[in-house]
Parts: C-alpha cells; sequence; structure tokens
C-alpha cells in the first residue's frame, strides 16, 4: 500500500512553501499560538498526510495553506507567491485554479445533483457546457459514480458523498488537493475505499495531496508522514 | 453564473419559500387591487370630464386668464372660420363646434337662481348635453327660446318639461335682456353643482339675446383621450404661425375638479405603496436573513471553493430576484382574479356631492399591472442587498465551521 511505485514519480520543483508560519488566536485576553513557526515544503507529487490528536493545528495549518485563512505570522507561497500578498479576490482565484479541497463532512450544495456538485467549479471557471459536461461524465467515471450523476446528495451513501467532494476538488485539475478529515465520517471500508481512489488519483495526475487526519488507518497511504502537536510540525518517516 | 443555481436554492427550504412568495404576492395584490380602482375611476372621471369640457378647447387668452372686462374675448366668425380652416389639417379630430357661455338668472314664480348659461349648436356631434337627457327631449335645430334644465335646477323651482321660465341676462352692450324659456328637457348629472348652475340652450338664440354673432371657445374632439397633450401642442404651434391670438386648453387644465382628484388619486396609491413597501421589506428581510443564516456553513463552502464575495452576492441576489419576480407575478394573478370578481359583482357607490351612483370596478391591463409588480420587485430586493452583503462578506473560515 505504502510501496514507492504507488506514488506519483513525476517529483517536481516545490509548489508550497510555509515559512515560519504561525496563527494565534486571543481568547479571554491572552493570546493562544494554534501554530508556531512552521517550516513545510510539499512538491509535485507529494502525498502526505498530517497526523495529529484533536486541537494540534491541523485544521488551521490546513486553512492557511488553503488559503482560506491568513497567517499572524509567516507566509504561505504557492509557485513562489505569497499568499499574504494577495486581495480576497486573488485568493478566490487561487483557490479556484489551483487548490482543490475535500472536506470532512463533505460540504456537498444540497440543491444540485451529484454532477452538478462536480461541475461546480467548472461554473466559476465559465468553461463552456460542452467541456463541463464532458469533464464532469469522465471524472465521475474516474470515481466509479457515473450511475448517480443525478442523485442529490441526501440520496447517497457516505462514502458516495465523499467520492463526489473528491471529484470536485479534482474537476478542475488542480496542482494541489487538501483533505481534512477525509475518512471521519466513514466506515473503515469505504475510509479505505476513499483513501485509495486518492492514492490512485495522485499517481495517476501527479497533483500533491495533503491529508489532514487524526485516523490513524489514513497513515499508511502517506509519501511522506508528518506530525503536528501543539502547533507544530515533525517530519516523520517516508514512505 | 447561472440562473438555475439560484432558483434551485430557493426549493430547499419550500415552506420558507412559500411563505416568502406569499408576502409579496399578498403585497402586490393589494396593491394591485387598489391600483386598478383608482385608475378605473380615474379613467371614469377623465371620460365625464371630457364630455364635459371635449378634448380642448380654443379661446382668447383673456377669457382663460378672466382678464378682459364684458365680452371683448368673444371670437368672431371670421376668426373662427380661420381656426376651423387650421384644424382641417389635423388627422386625429373628430369634430369641433362653438359655445358661448354666459352668466343669467332664471325665475320661476318666486324662485330665483343665479345660473351659467351654455348655449350650443343643438344636434351636433362633437359636444352635447344629449346624453344626459332623461325627460323630455335634447334642443333641436328648429328650437328657439327653448332650455334643457338640470334635475336638481327644476327640482329647486318645482318645474317640468313645458314650463316656462324667465331668463335675464346682460347683453353685451352691458344692456339688460330679459326671455322667456320654455323647458324642452330635464337633464341629470353626476355632480348637484352642475345640475344647479348649468342650463343649457340654441346657440343662435342665446347669441341674439346676446347681441352678438361671437362665441366664446371652440370646442375640439379628438379620436383618443390620450392625444390630447400631443395635439395641444402641435395645435396651438399652428395657432401661433397663423398669428391669431388664441390659446388652446387641454381638457385636464380646465376642470380643477379633475386635477384635484387626480391628484388626490396620486396621492392615496403613493401611501398604500409606502405602506406595501414597508411591510414586504421588512418581512422580507427577515426571512431571507434567517435563510441565508441557515446556510453559512454553505456559503462558507462555495468561497473556499474559489467563488468571489461578489459572486456569492449576485447569487444571493438572483435567488430573491427569483422570489421577487415569482411573488409579484402570483400578486398580479391574485389581484386580476380578485378584479373580475370584484368587477362581476357591479357593486355601485354614488360619491358625494353627486346625484348619480357609478360602478365601481378595476382596471385590470399592462398598464395597471406594472407598478404594483415594480413595487413587488423592488421591495423584495432591496430587502435583499443587507442579508446578501452580510453573507457574503463572512469569513471563509468561520463560516465553515458553522455547524
Amino acid at each position: 500500500m505504502n510501496e514507492g511505485s504507488q506514488f506519483c514519480h513525476e517529483r517536481g520543483e516545490p509548489f508550497l512553501e510555509a515559512v515560519g508560519l504561525g496563527k494565534t488566536y486571543t481568547v479571554g485576553g491572552s493570546m493562544v499560538y494554534a501554530l508556531r513557526d512552521v517550516d513545510f515544503t510539499a512538491a509535485q507529487g507529494d502525498f502526505i498526510v498530517i497526523n495529529g490528536p484533536s486541537g494540534s493545528g491541523k485544521t488551521t495549518f490546513l486553512n492557511l495553506i488553503s488559503a482560506i485563512d491568513r497567517p499572524s505570522h509567516g507566509e504561505v507561497r504557492i509557485q513562489g507567491v505569497s499568499t499574504s500578498e494577495l486581495s480576497e479576490r486573488q485568493l478566490a482565484g487561487l483557490r479556484k485554479e489551483k487548490i482543490g479541497l475535500i472536506f470532512q463532512t463533505f460540504n456537498l450544495i444540497p440543491v444540485l445533483s451529484a454532477a452538478e456538485n462536480v461541475e461546480y467549479p467548472l461554473l466559476l471557471q465559465r468553461l463552456p457546457k460542452p467541456e463541463r459536461t464532458a469533464r464532469v461524465e469522465a471524472m465521475l467515471e474516474e470515481v466509479g459514480l457515473q450511475d448517480m450523476a443525478r442523485r442529490r446528495p441526501n440520496e447517497l451513501s457516505g462514502g458516495q458523498r465523499q467520492r463526489v467532494a473528491v471529484a470536485r476538488a479534482l474537476i478542475t485539475r488542480p496542482k494541489l488537493v487538501l483533505a481534512d478529515e477525509p475518512t471521519a465520517n466513514l466506515d473503515s471500508e469505504t475510509g479505505g475505499q476513499v483513501m485509495q481512489l486518492m492514492q490512485r488519483l495522485n499517481q495517476e495526475h501527479c497533483v500533491v495531496f495533503i491529508v489532514v487526519t487524526h485516523d490513524p488507518a489514513v497513515t499508511p497511504y502517506a509519501q511522506r508522514k508528518i506530525r503536528i502537536h501543539d502547533g507544530k510540525l515533525t517530519e516523520g518517516v517516508a514512505a | 453564473m447561472t440562473w438555475w443555481i439560484p432558483l434551485r436554492s430557493l426549493v430547499r427550504n419550500r415552506r420558507r419559500t412559500a411563505l416568502s412568495i406569499a408576502i409579496v404576492a399578498l403585497g402586490t395584490a393589494i396593491s394591485f387591487f387598489v391600483y386598478g380602482f383608482l385608475e378605473d375611476s380615474r379613467l371614469q372621471i377623465q371620460a365625464s370630464t371630457v364630455s364635459q369640457f371635449g378634448n380642448l378647447q380654443i379661446a382668447s387668452t383673456d377669457l382663460w386668464e378672466d382678464t378682459a372686462e364684458g365680452y371683448e374675448y368673444l371670437i368672431s366668425p371670421e376668426l373662427e372660420a380661420q381656426v376651423r380652416t387650421l384644424m382641417d389639417t389635423r388627422g386625429s379630430l373628430t369634430g369641433i363646434t362653438e359655445q358661448l357661455q354666459f352668466p343669467g338668472l332664471v325665475a320661476a314664480g318666486d324662485e330665483t337662481q343665479v345660473v351659467r348659461i351654455t348655449a350650443q349648436v343643438p344636434e351636433n356631434e362633437t359636444l352635447t348635453s344629449d346624453g344626459f337627457v332623461f325627460e323630455g327631449r335634447p334642443l333641436q335645430s328648429t328650437d328657439v327660446a327653448a332650455v334643457v334644465m338640470g334635475r336638481s335646477l327644476a327640482e329647486r323651482l318645482n318645474v317640468g318639461v313645458g314650463d316656462v321660465v324667465t331668463l335675464t341676462l346682460t347683453t353685451v352692450d352691458g344692456a339688460y335682456n330679459a326671455s322667456p324659456l320654455q323647458i324642452v328637457g330635464i337633464y341629470k348629472f353626476s355632480s348637484e353643482q352642475v345640475e344647479l348652475q348649468t342650463l343649457f340652450m340654441p346657440l343662435t338664440f342665446a347669441q341674439l339675446l346676446l347681441n352678438t354673432t361671437g362665441v366664446d371657445r371652440l370646442i375640439v374632439n379628438l379620436s383618443s383621450i390620450a392625444a390630447t397633450g400631443r395635439e395641444v401642442v402641435a395645435i396651438q404651434q399652428q395657432i401661433d404661425q397663423a398669428g391669431l391670438s388664441l390659446e388652446a386648453r387641454p381638457w385636464y387644465d380646465l376642470s380643477p375638479i379633475y386635477q384635484q382628484l387626480s391628484g388626490y388619486f396620486d396621492i392615496l396609491f403613493g401611501f398604500l405603496t409606502l405602506a406595501v413597501f414597508i411591510l414586504v421589506f421588512f418581512i422580507i428581510l427577515q426571512v431571507l436573513t434567517l435563510a441565508f443564516l441557515e446556510r453559512t456553513r454553505e456559503i462558507g463552502t462555495i468561497r473556499a471553493l474559489g467563488t468571489t464575495r461578489g459572486e456569492v452576492f449576485r447569487q444571493l441576489i438572483a435567488e430573491s430576484g427569483w422570489l421577487a419576480v415569482l411573488g409579484s407575478l402570483t400578486g398580479i394573478l391574485i389581484g386580476a382574479l380578485l378584479g373580475l370578481g370584484f368587477n362581476a359583482i357591479g357593486l355601485e357607490w354614488q360619491p358625494p356631492g353627486t346625484v348619480e351612483a357609478s360602478v365601481l370596478s378595476m382596471q385590470i391591463n399592462g398598464m395597471t399591472m406594472l407598478p404594483p409588480f415594480l413595487v413587488g420587485v423592488v421591495a423584495t430586493l432591496l430587502s435583499a442587498i443587507f442579508p446578501s452583503i452580510q453573507t457574503s462578506r463572512l469569513r471563509v473560515v468561520d463560516a465553515l465551521r458553522v455547524e
């Protein structure tokens, strides 16, 4: 499962860099460090699992590197561009074009069908309808949901929903996919299927996958294993 | 982004959407019903006023401004002929006739009444009182010392068809004159004041009594009431170019009562619209605020996927736009159905100061549908702006944390 041959071999330039990254919150007048002085690099084709207990700063780290939150200090660079220098609109553009997100609770849009949920990021990119349709059909086939295209999220199982979320994250052909506890709401078998799917997509598309989890069953899928504790990262054993 | 995502979002909470549509529809329906009713009343008054005054009248400015001493304002037969020649070029003109109005005192037995005599050409097709005569007959071309009197005046003088009354007046030279007049017909009108003060008699006999060959105004009828304003301008230009010292005035300038009533209707509809607007605005504001609040996590998700604040704002406004259009259309439909029912009942109402009941009805057409429709749409859209801005400006991380 964690053999090198199962990962992308086209290792490239660093895609994502975090330098001295930190996030603080003020709680009851005192400053709390959610993340402190984190240095981190991810290159093309990496499949990284970040492990840590609840409250260790996993989601905070993910929010910062996915450009949905701004750091208190340090910076995140995506392809050499610091997210701190970008406006809200530019950050939205960055997320739209280069980052795919997978959430713990799937976060599908309830009024849209599986196919429409997958199509949504392409609508943001204003792609023409024929291209959108072709890409959505191909992606749903890739995640094994071609027969579920017209189903609404409430008509899908947890595993199917997460596969829709994976398809939505990959439909724009992003360079970086960030998954926050992708198996947390799935049984172990379904969780394993989702992880295998992500691993296969990493291998085939050479996309950077960063999976944040406290589920030990996810760790064996890692090419790089990172531990996070009290807001600090420690690089583990390479796969 | 697309038109269907906002529409699809509306169906997620059917009860709330139905409630919102019902509120917008109710406000629009009330507004439409009242506006349609007021417009119908306005049209009835317009038709009544035009039947009284013609579409427009041409007279000396001295008559209009009441600045002449004596009868200097009268239009001579030569001047009238010039005007008629000019009018021949107007395609929308359907008729032109002369009129001469003057004050007098009418007496029968011990009763007297100050009146205003309207002398007109009998049996003309432009403007006559013929349609109002309900007892006896209208004036005829062969009539000489004949008069058609209002019902209220006849009752006050205690006279009827065939009776003779005496008219006393001052000629254009300032001499007193008097003549017996036989009542050939009694008319009724919507205004008691008109019935009491206005008498109709043949123009030629009135000119004889006044010792003149002139008339004080020319009354022009047009093919439509709506054409009046445009025609007045065009006719006045022709009059000015011909160097005639005359002025054309439209029916709405000649009837101060119409202007007052029309203004009153505008104020009434304005207040009602404001009330409906405020009602719809605040209720929809509340409903949308709650609806958007419930979708905080979803908004956070689409923002995380790369939707900009502006796109979120536009999507929420588009949802409200659908709500506004669907609600307003439903309101118009309900209002139209109510109006059709109301018109079918044919309720009658006698306005104060009138002697005739009129049928209450509602105008149902595109022109009466548009303002209430716009009120519904604008109120809903405005109420959506604040919650849409607030929702679109949520911090993505905070929105994603909401359960």
